[in-house]
């Protein structure tokens, strides 16, 4: 299959009709069923949103960047033409009346919104099995899960289904399901993308988020759907991503490799394909130093604070009043309506993080968890601004996750253990940095991603970096 | 037994904005259910509020008109509850960082006379939907129009009392609300509402007692007899050896009783913390003192300045500067060059007057300056004048012209008033024989029937003359 | 600071979930970890301190006070589960009735 600026170069100069991309895109989607990556797609609404495209005059087509890409989107961004059940049964049926900014854009840059793909309910997850519509199975190897939370995306890019789809992250949900499937996974820095028509998990985390084949089909729909949003107070005041050209050497950077992220038990094929990366960065000219992020280990139970704080709040508007299905308990008053309807339409991983949320914010509580969690973020952010500002290092070099893809129901009875699968991850959303994960090889034939992490709003040089790596790291051979 | 009332109350207020707090939904009271909403209101998956900058305009003006400070960084935080005509689960509002804190009011006590109530603090939220319970039979019926609505809490200190000086702080502070169009202050709509927190002590003692909060007050005057009827409930329970308890009371204007809500003796936990979705509130210096040099002259440096520059009395002071409209009106009335207590009388006893019957001003303050000056010349009566006032809302005829055709114009003029006191004179014979004897005080007599006689245009103040030299 | 099964209640009704009673002692010995999981913050040396943290712009955009169409392409009616006369409808408050 192609990437992304082939099929939009094909579509565009009409060397090939949207038309014929949504039919080899349905097609796909029918042969990628098994892995129960998506959630909601009709052939019919490709057709449409192709024929709109093929209608534009060739003048008009050129101007789109993604003219006649196919896209998936995790379907936690709010779209007016197909359902939004973020994975769960409380929003079952539920068709938002209004897109989400990126969802305006993408159409508005040319894109063919492919499919709704499935995720951990709300986005809490981090293996795409706590979902209400059965677990994502990983491309390479069904017994095993994909990642998560953005599970159902990862899985359609590593399968070829489409070129790039949109993740969303909150501790490495876009991140860690790249590192597992073998992808490109782009976290940009908070603010980069607007949030309005995301469902919110952790407000002051989230980040809409890219998926790609490779890392050019992850920086132009990023570029595509980046900039300022009046719609979102958080959205940073500044222009879509410019793109910047790729790199062949890199003699004038600095890379840091923090000794928090290299612990003593990491998983040997993960050690050596990072060592590998770090040993082809310097063939490409730049500088390898060690450096320390003292704070790193309290990075996990900070994000186990924040994310279910927020998330306590931010789901506290599914109550049955205004849309989605409604239980009524059997008081038959409204708060036996809100406890039947919560009660029924969350599961488990969700109860227990809004349970979490709601006692690390209750009375008596909130200074030793909340405050203090707010404290060491500031502390973590920190030690990154150290680290980027004081020890001028250009990106961070890192393993995105402790081991590859592990197997599905291995960590669903301990939720703690599925915490850690985020340990190289969350502390990046906690300090709103940009971040992206790539392949760089396998391990018993499961990829391996290894991470770079930027200061904030470097992403297009961090994009650049990424493409003279991915040219040179084989990012599908075994590594020992 | 003695007893001391303490009394704080918390004001919610609507400002005066075109759109809500957070989204480009119109602000406004009456239209049909439902149609004023949005995504963002309605608490929609995925929506994000945008605070409006009228809103914190509005919000800082109130603080400073307050005598509040206006800090340069407020922060946003989510009040966490259920409730239907709540759609996010939440309330935006602000914690334990505000607007604005510190500031006071200054009242007339009926009780203490002139004391200063301290305000607490000011912050910024939205107003939740509403619940009907009569409009769908065995339903509760949620509209959401009001949802977002921008909302100022005030808070004072618990520093009256009685419920006199809680009705006189509620005047105070709705006149000042209303100088500075922050809001209509109609409490029947909802644009202002109170709580109150009330409780006893023994006087001279300084902790307070437990306080219970009453609500469901839609006038001041509710207000007050409120507070009356649950001072009085909270003595009673106190000398019959009960505690009392702290709860929220509803009040029923049309039982004049206090009833407890029917809500959970759960203790509320909000569980507030900043919402994330809101990056810090930060307000210059500069801005915060353009705001401060941009508030109008307040009511009492108003009614100091008409005293002590225009030489008013008090009371024609307080009448006019309560009102900016009042004010306005008169100070265009003096501006054209008529004396002050004379402009004051017009403007209290027919402008006002006149203003509350029709709703607005229906003389502008040119011609009534105008109409001033014809019967402080003599050219018109006093009588006619008020007459002529109500003419003038039918025309465009200056107050000349309407006298001139409703015949009003006083004569002066000797031979004219001369021979209307030949007529009277002739008409009397026993009262002249009277005076004749000595009966000076019968000039009066005279003078009214001279005027009857000139069917009130004789110039009273020449009549006299013209009189004494014909009873020589 | 272990979690008690009253704990669990307590939460739960203030973030108004039903919790099955068969689900209660697992949840308690879930959250139980949970909360012993993040407790390791006491562990953050005490002298630590960095300016506090803001995610995105350091200060909010105020947004023009205009009023600017809803932007829905379907009114309340099409997604509400219970609309009737213009109004989102939903049970007698109960408990709740005269609450704010």
């Amino acid at each position: 299959m192609s990437g992304v600026g082939m099929i939009a170069e094909a579509v565009s100069s009409g060397l090939t009709t949207a038309a014929s991309v949504a039919r080899e895109v349905g097609g796909r989607l029918t042969g990628a069923m098994p892995l129960n990556a998506t959630l909601h797609w009709s052939q019919a609404l490709l057709d449409r949103q192709a024929a709109a495209l093929d209608a534009l005059s060739p003048a008009e087509r050129v101007t789109r960047p993604l003219a006649g890409v196919p896209i998936a989107l995790k379907d936690n961004m709010v779209t007016t033409d197909e359902p939004t059940t973020c994975a769960s049964k409380i929003l079952e049926g539920y068709v938002s009346p209004y897109d989400a900014t990126v969802v305006s854009r993408l159409r508005a840059a040319g894109a063919i919104l492919a499919s709704k793909t499935n995720l951990d309910e709300f986005a809490m997850g981090s293996s795409t099995e706590h979902s209400a519509y059965g677990r994502v199975h990983h491309p390479l190897d069904a017994a095993r899960v994909p990642g998560g939370s953005s599970g159902g995306s990862a899985a359609l890019v590593a399968a070829g289904v489409v070129p790039a789809a949109l993740g969303s992250e909150t501790g490495g949900s876009v991140r860690q399901p790249a590192s597992f499937c073998g992808i490109v996974g782009v976290k940009p820095t908070y603010g980069r993308v607007s949030r309005y028509g995301l469902v919110a998990f952790g407000s002051s985390l989230d980040q809409i988020s890219v998926f790609g084949r490779k890392v050019d089909d992850a920086a132009r729909v990023l570029a595509a759907i980046s900039g300022h949003d009046a719609h979102d107070s958080t959205s940073a005041p500044l222009p879509p991503l410019a793109l910047e050209p790729a790199r062949h050497e890199l003699t004038s950077f600095t890379f840091g490799m923090p000794r928090e992220y290299f612990p003593a038990d990491l998983h040997g094929g993960v050690r050596a394909a990072l060592d590998r990366t770090a040993h082809a960065l310097q063939q490409l000219g730049a500088t390898i130093k060690e450096v320390s992020l003292p704070h790193a280990r309290f990075a996990v139970p900070t994000y186990y604070i924040v994310a279910p704080a927020e998330a306590a709040a931010n789901l506290a508007r599914f109550d049955g009043v205004r849309y989605g299905p409604r239980h009524v308990g059997p008081e038959g008053d409204v708060q036996a309506l809100y406890r039947a309807t919560r009660g029924h339409g969350f599961g488990p991983e969700v109860r227990r993080r809004i349970l979490i949320g709601t006692y690390v914010l209750s009375s008596g509580y909130y200074d030793a968890y909340y405050r203090k969690a707010q404290q060491t973020r500031a502390l973590l952010a920190e030690d990154f601004r150290k680290v980027f500002v004081e020890q001028q290092v250009d990106f961070l070099l890192t393993p995105t996750t402790p081991t590859p893809a592990f197997k599905a129901g291995e960590k669903m009875e301990d939720p703690v253990a599925m915490y850690l699968a985020d340990i190289f991850t969350c502390s990046i959303n906690l300090a709103g940095l940009p971040a992206l994960s790539l392949p760089v090889g396998r391990g018993e034939g499961l990829p391996i991603g290894a991470q770079l992490v930027g200061p904030m709003f470097s992403e297009a040089r961090m994009l650049a970096v990424a493409s003279a790596i991915e040219a040179v790291v084989d990012a599908v051979g075994e590594v020992r | 037994m003695q007893w001391e009332t303490v009394v704080g109350l918390e004001v919610h207020v609507q400002l005066l904005t075109r759109s809500k707090m957070f989204c480009g939904c119109a602000n406004r009271f009456g239209d049909p259910p439902n149609t004023l909403v949005c995504p963002v209101c309605l608490g929609l998956p995925g929506a994000l509020p945008m605070p409006n900058a009228q809103a914190i305009t509005l919000a800082t003006r109130a603080s400073l008109a307050l005598g509040c400070s206006v800090h340069p960084i407020s922060v946003f935080a989510r009040k966490n509850y259920f409730y239907p005509d709540l759609p996010k689960g939440y309330q935006i509002s602000q914690f334990d960082q505000p607007l604005a804190t510190g500031g006071g009011v200054t009242i007339e006590s009926p009780e203490r006379g002139r004391i200063t109530i301290g305000v607490t603090r000011l912050h910024v939220e939205e107003d939740a939907g509403k619940s009907l319970h009569d409009r769908l039979p065995g339903r509760t019926a949620i509209d959401l129009n009001r949802a977002g609505t921008p909302l100022a809490e005030i808070v004072s200190e618990p520093d009256m009392r009685s419920p006199g000086e809680a009705r006189a702080y509620l005047t105070v502070l709705k006149q000042l609300l209303l100088y500075c169009e922050i809001s209509d202050g109609n409490m029947e709509e909802g644009s202002l509402r109170v709580d109150a927190n009330i409780s006893i002590r023994r006087p001279g003692e300084t902790h307070l007692g437990t306080k219970t909060e009453v609500k469901n007050m839609n006038s001041f005057a509710n207000v007050e007899r409120a507070l009356i009827v649950e001072r009085d409930r909270q003595i009673r329970t106190v000398e019959n050896g009960e505690r009392v308890r702290q709860v929220t009371l509803l009040f029923n204007a049309a039982s004049g009783e206090v009833r407890p809500m029917r809500s959970k003796e759960e203790s509320h936990d909000y569980r507030y913390f900043p919402d994330p979705d809101l990056p810090p509130l930060v307000l210059s210096r500069l801005w915060i003192e353009q705001q401060h040099a941009a508030l109008p002259e307040l009511p009492a440096a108003k009614q100091e300045r008409f005293m002590s520059v225009l030489g008013l009395p008090p009371y024609d002071a307080g009448v006019l500067a309560a009102d900016r409209a009042v004010a306005d009106y008169f100070e265009a009335v003096v501006a054209q060059g008529v004396e002050p207590k004379t402009a004051s009388n017009w403007v209290i006893n027919d402008a006002i007057r006149a203003c509350n019957e029709t709703g607005r001003f229906p003389v502008a303050p040119e011609r009534l300056a105008a109409l001033i000056v014809l019967v402080k010349a003599g050219t018109i009566s006093n009588q006619a004048g008020k007459r002529i006032f109500t003419e003038l809302d039918q025309t465009d005829e200056t107050p000349a012209v309407i006298a001139e055709r409703l015949g009003l114009l006083q004569v002066g003029d000797a031979d004219a008033l001369g021979g209307w006191v030949d007529e009277v004179l002739a008409a009397n014979p026993k009262e002249l024989a009277r005076y004749r004897g000595g009966e000076t005080k019968l000039i009066g007599f005279f003078t009214g029937q001279v005027m009857k006689q000139s069917g009130g245009k004789a110039d009273p103040k020449k009549i006299g003359a013209v009189l004494l030299a014909k009873l020589k | 600071m272990s979690i008690r099964r009253e704990d669990v209640l307590h939460v739960a009704r203030l973030a108004a979930l039903d919790v099955a009673e068969e689900d209660l002692p697992r949840l308690v010995e879930q959250m139980g970890r949970i909360v012993e999981f993040v407790a390791q913050l006491e562990e953050v040396p005490a002298g630590d301190s960095a300016p506090p943290f803001v995610a995105g712009p350091a200060q909010v955009t105020l947004r023009a006070d205009e009023i600017v169409p809803s932007g829905l392409v379907r009114p309340p009616v099409a997604f509400a589960p219970e609309f009737t006369k213009g109004f989102f409808s939903v049970p007698k408050l109960g408990a709740m009735e005269g609450a704010e």
